[in-house]
Parts: C-alpha cells; sequence; structure tokens
C-alpha cells in the first residue's frame, strides 16, 4: 500500500517538474526570440501581425492533426483528413453563403463527420485497410465536391448570379470577430506597448496582441478543443477506452468495451474536427474555394505525429509550422533573423552539453561530438547571418517545412504511436 | 517499434503512389461528366452551323472552367462571338480538379472533328505540343503559351504593359508613395506583371516604394488558391505603409481585397484578368477595387478563329498588348477618371515604341 502511495507521489512531481520545465522553456524561447528581434532589427519575428497571422495559420492545421488524434488514438490511421477537410470546406461554403455562419459550421461540420463516416464504414465494419480507405476518401473528397460545384453553381443558377463559379461559392456574410477590451482594441494597451519596441515588454505585448485582437470565433473554439480533447482522452473512463481500443482492442473487447462503436465515435469525430478546420479556413476566405485546404490534412497528420500523438505536441507543431509559414508571408527579412535565433538556440545546447561533460559520469565521446558540433553549428548559423543580405525566395517559401523537420529531427527519437494503429481488428479474433 | 514506423513509411510511400495512379483515373472519369454538363450549349449551335459551312471550334479550359469570372469566362465570351458573328459550332470543356486529363480533352475534341482547338492556358503547353504532332491536321491555339509545333499558335498577351499603366496609375494615386505586389506563383508570367508595374511605377515617381511577395514557388500552383495566405501577405503590406496592392494571383486576390477592406480608408487594391469590380459581387470587396488590369482573352480567342477561317495557320505566336487592345485598364467605379489623360499618354508613347516595358523584374 504504502510503495504504491509513494510511487504516484514521484510520479505526480515528475509530472510538475515537466509541466514547469515546458513553461521554463517557453519563457526562454521568448526571450530569445526577443533578443533576436533587437539584434537582427526585423520587427515582425515577435509582431502582432505575425502572430495574428500564426494564429490564422496554424489553426486548420491544428484541428486536422486533432481529427487525426482522435481516429489515430482509437486505432484507426486517418489520411483521408484532406478529403474530409475538402468535404468540410465545400459544405460550409455551400451552406454559408444561404443561411449565415452558423449554418456553416453545422454543415461543415457534418460534411467531414460524413467523410469520417464512411471511413469507419469502410475500415471497422469492412475491415478494409486504412490507407486504401484514406486515399479513396482524399480522391473522393475532391470529386464529390467538383461535382457538386458543377451541378449547383453552374451558369445560370441563382447561385452563379450571386457570385459563384465552378470553383467557388458565393460569399459568405462576415463571421463575428471578438478582441479583448482596453488591451486590444479601444484603448489598444498592447498595441501602444508594441509600437514602443522595448526589450521583451513589447514582444510579449505584440505576441498576446496578435492572439487577442479581432480574433474569429471559431479560433476559440478551436484552440478550446485541445485542452477538452485532452480531458476526454486521459481524464475520462470513454477516453481510456477509446485509448484502449488504440493499444490492444482484444484487450479491451475482454473487458466489455465495444470496439466497433468506439472506433465508429472516433473516427466521426475525427472526420467532424478535419471539416472544422475546412470550416475555419472558408470562414477565414469568405467563401469556398477549390483547392483552398492545399495539403493541409496531411500537414496536421504530420503535426500530429510531431506532437508523439499528444493534443499539446500537435498544438505545438502546428504552431511551429503557422508560425514559421505566417513569418516568410509577411517578411523575408525576418526569416534571416532566424539565423541568429538558430545560433542562439544551438549556443545554448552546447552550454548545456558542455556542463554536462563536466561531470565525470558523462565525459563520454558522444558529449564532446554534441558540443563540438552544435558550436559548430552555431558558427555556421552566425555566419549566415552576418552574410547573407536578402534570403533567396526559394528559401524563403520552404523556411516552415525546414524548420518543422529540423526540429522533428532533434525531437523525434522518441515517438511512440498507439500499438493497434492501422491494425485490422475483428471482433473475437484474438491476435 | 521502429519496425513499425517503417511499416508506416512503406505504407505512406505506398499511398502516394496510389494516389497518384487512382488521381488519373478519377481525372479522366471526371473529365467525361463535364463534358456532358457542357455541351448542352451545342444542339442550338451546330443547327447554325450546318446552315453556315463547318467552323467547329473546340475549348478547353483551364483549370477553374467555366464560372470562374475571369480568365476561363473571358476566353468562353470570345467563343460565344464566334458562335454569334462566325456561325461556329462551339464546344467546350473543363478539365478535373486537379487538370491531369488535359490531354485527355484535346484529343476528345479532336477525334469529334473540331478544328480549330482552343486550350486555355499556359499548363497545357506540354499537352497541345504532344496532341498537335498526333492531329497534324488539326490547328492548335494555346493561351499564354509560345507555339510548339506547325499547327500551333500561341495566343499571347503584353501583360507587362497593361501592368506598366496599372503601376502608372498606382503611382499617381498613391498618397503614401509605397505600393505593393501580391504575385500567386513565382513563374515567369506571373513576373511579367511584377516588372510591368515596378517599371511603371517607377517612371511616375522614381523614389517610390514597391514591396513585392509571391505565394508560392514555381510549380506549385497552389498560390493561385490561397486567399488567406494572399491576405496575410497584402495585410503586412498595408500595415507597414502602403496604400495600393496590385495582384496577380488569381482566386488569391480575394485575400488582397479583404486586406484592403479591412485596412480601412484610402487603401484600394489592383484585380487581374478581368474586370473585378464587376465580377467580384460582395460590395465591400468591390468598392477597394481601383482598377483592374483586363486582359482581354475573349477578343483573343475570336480574332484567332476570325483568323483561322480567313485561312491562317499556326507555328507562330500572336502578341495582343496595347496596340489590339489586348491588354487594358478597366474603369469601373470612376476612380482613374481624373488620371486618365496620363494614362492615355503613357499608353501611346508604348504604344509609339517610346518606352519599352521590361518583362522580367
Amino acid at each position: 500500500m504504502s510503495v504504491q502511495t509513494v510511487s504516484e507521489g514521484t510520479a505526480e512531481a515528475r509530472r510538475v517538474r515537466r509541466y514547469h520545465l515546458v513553461l521554463i522553456g517557453v519563457a526562454l524561447l521568448i526571450v530569445a526570440l526577443s533578443l533576436v528581434r533587437v539584434l537582427a532589427d526585423a520587427t515582425d519575428l515577435t509582431s502582432s501581425g505575425t502572430f495574428r497571422a500564426a494564429l490564422g495559420l496554424a489553426i486548420p492545421i491544428g484541428l486536422a492533426g486533432l481529427g487525426g488524434l482522435w481516429a489515430e488514438r482509437a486505432g484507426v490511421v486517418n489520411i483521408g483528413l484532406e478529403g474530409m477537410m475538402v468535404l468540410g470546406t465545400w459544405f460550409a461554403g455551400w451552406a454559408g453563403y444561404q443561411w449565415g455562419p452558423l449554418a456553416a459550421l453545422v454543415a461543415g461540420l457534418l460534411g467531414g463527420a460524413l467523410g469520417g463516416l464512411l471511413h469507419a464504414v469502410a475500415t471497422v465494419t469492412f475491415g478494409v485497410d486504412h490507407i486504401i480507405s484514406g486515399v479513396a476518401i482524399n480522391l473522393l473528397g475532391p470529386g464529390i465536391t467538383r461535382f457538386l460545384s458543377e451541378v449547383l453553381y453552374r451558369e445560370g443558377t441563382a447561385a452563379s448570379e450571386a457570385g459563384a463559379g465552378i470553383t467557388t461559392s458565393p460569399t459568405l456574410a462576415e463571421v463575428p470577430t471578438v478582441s479583448v477590451p482596453l488591451l486590444s482594441s479601444g484603448q489598444d494597451w498592447l498595441g501602444d506597448l508594441e509600437s514602443t519596441h522595448w526589450f521583451l515588454l513589447s514582444d510579449v505585448a505584440g505576441m498576446l496582441r496578435g492572439l487577442t485582437r479581432d480574433v474569429n470565433v471559431l479560433a476559440i473554439l478551436a484552440v478550446a478543443l485541445i485542452p477538452l480533447t485532452y480531458y476526454v482522452l486521459w481524464h475520462t473512463a470513454f477516453g481510456l477506452r477509446l485509448r484502449s481500443c488504440g493499444e490492444n482492442p482484444w484487450a479491451a473487447e475482454s473487458l466489455g468495451v465495444n470496439v466497433y462503436r468506439t472506433k465508429y465515435i472516433a473516427t466521426v469525430i475525427s472526420g467532424a474536427f478535419a471539416g472544422l478546420g475546412g470550416v475555419f479556413l472558408v470562414f477565414v476566405t469568405q467563401k469556398y474555394v477549390e483547392g483552398q485546404t492545399s495539403g493541409r490534412g496531411f500537414i496536421g497528420l504530420a503535426a500530429m505525429i510531431f506532437g508523439n500523438w499528444r493534443p499539446g505536441g500537435l498544438a505545438a507543431g502546428a504552431s511551429l509550422f503557422g508560425y514559421a509559414d505566417g513569418l516568410q508571408l509577411r517578411s523575408s527579412q525576418a526569416v534571416t533573423g532566424l539565423f541568429l535565433f538558430g545560433a542562439l538556440l544551438l549556443l545554448g545546447y552546447a552550454i548545456m552539453q558542455a556542463r554536462k561533460a563536466a561531470t565525470a559520469a558523462n565525459r563520454t565521446a558522444g558529449t564532446y561530438t554534441a558540443v563540438a558540433f552544435a558550436a559548430l553549428g552555431a558558427v555556421a548559423l552566425l555566419w549566415l547571418w552576418l552574410t547573407v543580405d536578402t534570403l533567396p525566395n526559394e528559401f524563403v517559401f520552404i523556411t516552415p517545412h525546414v524548420l518543422t523537420l529540423l526540429v522533428l529531427s532533434v525531437a523525434s527519437q522518441r515517438l511512440r504511436m498507439p500499438k493497434a494503429d492501422g491494425v485490422r481488428y475483428r471482433r473475437g479474433e484474438q491476435h | 517499434m521502429g519496425g513499425v514506423t517503417l511499416l508506416r513509411n512503406k505504407f505512406g510511400k505506398l499511398a502516394i503512389s496510389t494516389l497518384a495512379g487512382a488521381m488519373l483515373m478519377a481525372a479522366a472519369a471526371c473529365g467525361g461528366s463535364s463534358d456532358s454538363g457542357s455541351s448542352t450549349a451545342s444542339p442550338g449551335a451546330s443547327g447554325e452551323a450546318s446552315q453556315s459551312g463547318s467552323l467547329k471550334v473546340g475549348l478547353a479550359f483551364d483549370v477553374g472552367g467555366r464560372g470562374d469570372k475571369s480568365f476561363n469566362d473571358s476566353a468562353y465570351a470570345g467563343l460565344e462571338r464566334a458562335q454569334k458573328e462566325l456561325g461556329a459550332e462551339i464546344r467546350d470543356l473543363s478539365p478535373a480538379g486537379d487538370g491531369s486529363n488535359r490531354g485527355e480533352l484535346l484529343r476528345q475534341l479532336a477525334d469529334a472533328g473540331y478544328n480549330p482547338i482552343v486550350a486555355v492556358g499556359f499548363a497545357y503547353a506540354a499537352d497541345v505540343e504532344k496532341v498537335a504532332k498526333e492531329y497534324t491536321d488539326v490547328q492548335f491555339a494555346i493561351v499564354d503559351s509560345a507555339s510548339n509545333g506547325p499547327n500551333v499558335t500561341g495566343l499571347l498577351f503584353a501583360e507587362q504593359q497593361g501592368s506598366y499603366l496599372a503601376g502608372v496609375a498606382a503611382a499617381l494615386k498613391s498618397k503614401t508613395g509605397h505600393l505593393g505586389f501580391v504575385g500567386g506563383v513565382e513563374s515567369d508570367l506571373i513576373k511579367k506583371f511584377e516588372a510591368g508595374f515596378l517599371a511603371g511605377a517607377k517612371a511616375t515617381k522614381p523614389d517610390i516604394k514597391i514591396d513585392s511577395k509571391y505565394l508560392t514557388p514555381d510549380g506549385d500552383f497552389s498560390g493561385f488558391k490561397a486567399p488567406d495566405k494572399g491576405k496575410i501577405a497584402a495585410e503586412k503590406m498595408f500595415q507597414d505603409g502602403a496604400d495600393i496592392v496590385y495582384h496577380a494571383a488569381g482566386d488569391s486576390g480575394q485575400g488582397v481585397f479583404q486586406a484592403a477592406a479591412a485596412a480601412g480608408e484610402g487603401k484600394w487594391a489592383i484585380g487581374v484578368d478581368a474586370d473585378q469590380a464587376l465580377t467580384v459581387k460582395d460590395q465591400a470587396l468591390s468598392k477597394v477595387i481601383m482598377t483592374s488590369m483586363l486582359k482581354r482573352v475573349d477578343n483573343a480567342v475570336f480574332e484567332y478563329i476570325k483568323a483561322f477561317q480567313g485561312g491562317a495557320k499556326g507555328g507562330s505566336d500572336v502578341v495582343y498588348d496595347l496596340k489590339t487592345e489586348g491588354v487594358g485598364l478597366a474603369t469601373t467605379g470612376d476612380h482613374i477618371s481624373d488620371i486618365q489623360d496620363k494614362l492615355d499618354e503613357a499608353k501611346q508613347k508604348i504604344i509609339s515604341g517610346e518606352i519599352t516595358v521590361p518583362d522580367k523584374p
């Protein structure tokens, strides 16, 4: 009895420590970023505009990733997210121009959920390979929506009069946005603080202002879904059952869990979240444009893997990609500032490793190599920052991909997917 | 554990190749369906055609197809004019969403006896080259791309000349002395727009500041379909003090208009291809469109069909420029009527050859 409480206690302590470490890490990153902003004179690294753009770009990716998380935690690989997202955009556009944003939201959710349901029927009921079914949905999504557009938006229809075309829906009414009073609207204290360009204070103000000014209501909902997902999947009985279907469905079955039903629910929710990502894109553009998802479903899936099949991790992955994409769209000069940022990070890493090597136990060849490489990398990046005046566009475009790859290559050593992810499960067939 | 990830990677590769293969099939299927949808225009036309001879004109749209309120619809307008004025029998086909069945559409038209066949958009270049070799007795025209065969006519536009005028107008109208340009894809075609705009603005006000941003690199055509990214890029320009932003970004232009509308009073956007102040139905957006750089694809298509009837053969390019009214500025909203004389002056100088507009920035 006492042993158990002790082990629980240490687990608790470890979790608290990790949580604190994350906070400290984020704080350090912000300080480093502010420093780089001052040194490189690249206001956009921490401007409210960049963070606003980052939020807008990260949300569809994050929602797709969240969709992937729900399905894969229940053991269903969902590469059909892109197709479900496309369904979400089309239905949101179609319902939105006729009955307003709320209808767009519902229709987009349902459209995505329909894709999820199809995936569930194929993979859970008929035991089709998850990849095949996912690919089929990725083909079906654009195909069905194109067909529907050709039927409903063709020349001569009322929709066409309202501005629709084969590839676009008519314009939607504007979606309400909210701001935090005093801080980021009206008095706009954060805006005043940001424009002073003080070290750290203005940077934090810029970040907060970007994330709190004129925020689309759906963005708030989307962000709230991250902790909600964490709570449901890790702190409720339903969540435990769902995850057990992803780890070992036969064990779950032996304990009385209805695995089929659980997988169905998870996959439909997965599709709905992907559809919600599509709705968000439509809300930003105020209309459906064919191809506007442009692979975000796949990037969302990558963000989920990046985040080790955890909500917090996938949010971090989506944010990183969104930030880098927003930055490169706004200012290529600020992208060059990332060289300095990288040099600073590597320098910090080198110092950490060097301190580790100071204790006799860790004095191994590996540690020294790590220190040497990190120091070398830092020097190289610093040199790049000093010499590169304007980065060629080709490099600016790939910033988000390169940055994500770099972080992933450093952080991906301990990824663990759900054990029975993608495994075909038949009731009563114990493997 | 590594085995699982490896398996996953293999699945990924398999998925991609399956995806590519299956897309081809789906695309072929889609082409068929869109064909039946748009051929409804034909029966009436064929009646006319049988009386006036056998001019059968086929037209294959760019991705986006009919009803894009821009490029494709403009091409269709030219086709319709040929139907009315030249008594041509017409037929139009739209490619699948990913455009993978372009060659298929051209063959379909050629097999059905259509001659000449007009392909809309530079993306057809490779397919036209191939199909033109297979059907040597059929005449082809390709919009926005150079001739690449003895029976292919390239219908080109001097976009840089029209963009030059847009640059002149923007420089004259700007109060902050700061302009912006948002390009969809960093291809040679879109660079012509940027080059002309820059040249026109600089010639009018040498110290003017111009921010340029492309949304995607050459080859990644999603930049024409990313209004959210267009909005971010234009937002930045307006925040930095630009008051007029010109776009050549297809559907992404919607985002540029949104950014201009959100930036408030005195901020403008310049549209492209079609008269976007008319085609953008949203009142809040159409009122920030100062003018649009028109690309008269309709004129080009009609003139080509007319020339074909007169016996013209392919193998060369026809450039539609300011002189032939192939490009120009829209005047909807009367936002540029006060500077019309200066625009006409610039136009005359370009036509007379006094000004040569560069086509690379």
